[in-house]
């Protein structure tokens, strides 16, 4: 996951770091507010912690093959413990670790692994999370699908980004065409999307059947109201909608006029007309498979998503019914 | 663990007694000139390889660590630039896909020689040195600090959960497993983390770091 050196070129590099740097300075500034002695011990621990959560592998079944393993990412979990500010400068420090104690991510990428994992996964994750909380009226079910969906779209925002520093890098290239790679990628990442939503969603899960007050309150989350059942389905179904539509648009229409805009130099018309003489049949073959696996694996994941969302909802219910049981039992004997 | 992390930074050699910020500066500069050089100037990037080759064998780095490390590194490279090809029909891409593989395995090979000649205790006095705030450096020390602390945890909880299953568990089961476990270590490390700064407030610990280094 982490992008080595040599991947992007040198200007989206420092364009990159320089955004994160921005971001980093600005979390640091928030946290240095609040309270500044706490900070060094609950961070530095919570940077370990992922750093060490990461060793732990996740057996992925995939056609037979044993030695396949995913891990944790940490970006959302970070956040949903020590919030968001403090979430992003902890990830950020697992990044620097890793980059110049293993080698782990370039020297020169580092920035865009931050912007990448830290500032999108943490703050990005972080609002997602948040605003999922306040939707479902702040309690453990609303903590649990925000962590789930948070964990989800901050794989594949990160793709997507990545997709788009890579072709800023090498829009030089002849005959490239950016959909395609990001018909690819963010395929390929909704499918990991899932893992990462399961693993965060079962640690949250779990640390709210053992240690619910860990986890990071912000009073303006709790004090918002719960939206009222009816209004909650609506706002629901709305945003599957929305999500649904953001994966179909830009395949559908108008990508390559926003992307036109972004990079000049790539002449799209021109590679049209010359792509078309040269896969004339192979467009045939397979017409439009981009918009398809695209817009299919947004659909699938997003049904998994909300799957898991309900599925730990459910445990996480039984396993909070049976510590009050026996809470209660103490209390009678 | 300790055999993992840091394992060269302590051999004795030329390399090694560099100043600190000159090695930082060389990395940086072999990674910058791998980057920007085109393919073309192919040449190039062979003499950059050979010089970084050569501060390896200087470093007293064994070969089988380098091969080690590459077999792990080359085939995730591989599938990223083979992405390139393949997203963009088997005609086009292969320069770039030929640019990210040359640049890549450079820039790896020149952070391994980095990482393998610099201590994280020096590293951390060059980050004070170069104007990074001294609230991210006592950050990142209490971190490496507790990495080992957490990562023992983490094997007597291994441990003991072998202990207690006989193996042949469903994929369900490992997957839930493994993710109790990183809670149960998030349970025990923030209750730590919050021990030890209760601990370092009854020491006078006011947020500001200060070492024997500073006069």
């Amino acid at each position: 996951m982490h992008v080595p050196d040599g991947l992007l070129s040198t200007e989206v590099c420092l364009g990159a770091g320089a955004i994160s740097l921005c971001a980093y300075g600005y979390s640091l500034h928030r946290l240095k507010d609040s309270l500044a002695e706490r900070t060094v011990p609950m961070t530095g621990m919570m940077a370990a912690l992922i750093f060490a959560g990461q060793m732990i592998n996740f057996p992925i079944a995939l056609f037979g093959i044993p030695s396949v393993s995913g891990h944790l990412m940490g970006g959302v979990l970070a956040a949903a413990v020590l919030g968001p500010w403090a979430g992003c400068i902890a990830v950020t420090l697992v990044l620097v670790v890793q980059c110049l104690l293993f080698a782990d991510g370039g020297l020169l990428a580092l920035g865009v692994n931050v912007l990448n994992m830290a500032v999108i996964g943490s703050l990005g994750g972080y609002a997602v999370f948040a605003f999922v909380r306040r939707l479902l009226g702040g309690g453990a079910r609303g903590t649990l699908a925000g962590g789930v969906i948070a964990a989800w779209l901050s794989v594949i925002a990160a793709s997507a980004l990545f997709c788009l520093e890579f072709s800023l890098s090498h829009n030089g290239g002849e005959m490239f065409q950016v959909r395609r790679l990001f018909a690819l990628m963010v395929s390929v990442h909704s499918a990991i999307g899932v893992g990462e939503a399961l693993i965060t969603g079962s640690v949250i899960g779990f640390v709210l059947a053992q240690r619910p007050d860990l986890l990071y309150t912000a009073d303006t989350i709790d004090s918002g109201r719960a939206v009222p059942r009816a209004g909650r389905a609506v706002v629901v179904g709305v945003m599957c909608a929305l999500a649904v539509a953001a994966f179909v648009a830009p395949f559908a229409s108008g990508f390559d006029d926003g992307l036109v805009t972004i990079s000049k130099q790539m002449d799209f018309n021109k590679l049209e007309q010359s792509r078309a003489l040269l896969f004339a049949d192979y467009d045939q073959v397979l017409p439009g498979w981009q918009k398809l696996s695209v817009s299919l694996s947004g659909i699938i994941g997003a049904l998994a998503v909300l799957m898991i969302a309900f599925l730990l909802d459910r445990s996480l219910r039984l396993r909070q019914r049976a510590a009050t049981a026996t809470a209660t039992d103490v209390t009678h004997e | 663990m300790s055999n993992y992390l840091d394992r060269y930074g302590r051999n004795r050699s030329l390399c090694h007694r560099l100043p600190p910020r000159l090695k930082l500066l060389l990395t940086l500069g072999v990674v910058l000139a791998g980057v920007s050089i085109p393919v073309k100037y192919w040449p190039a990037h062979g003499v950059l390889m050979s010089l970084v080759f050569i501060g390896h064998s200087v470093a007293h780095v064994p070969l089988s660590y380098l091969a080690r490390r590459l077999a792990i590194f080359m085939p995730m490279v591989c599938m990223l630039s083979l992405s390139v090809p393949i997203s963009q029909g088997f005609a086009a891409g292969w320069e770039i896909m030929a640019a990210i593989l040359f640049r890549t395995t450079l820039s790896f090979v020149a952070m391994l020689w980095l990482v393998n000649v610099m201590p994280f205790d020096q590293l951390l006095f060059t980050l004070r040195t170069l104007w990074v705030p001294d609230i991210i450096v006592a950050m990142l020390s209490f971190m490496y600090r507790y990495i080992f602390v957490l990562w023992d945890e983490l094997d007597k909880m291994r441990v003991a959960r072998r202990a207690r299953s006989f193996g042949g568990v469903s994929l369900w089961y490992r997957w839930t497993s493994a993710a109790q476990l990183i809670g149960m270590l998030l349970i025990r490390a923030m209750e730590r983390a919050e021990r030890v700064h209760g601990a370092m407030c009854a020491r006078g610990w006011d947020g500001v770091v200060r070492t024997l280094d500073d006069e």
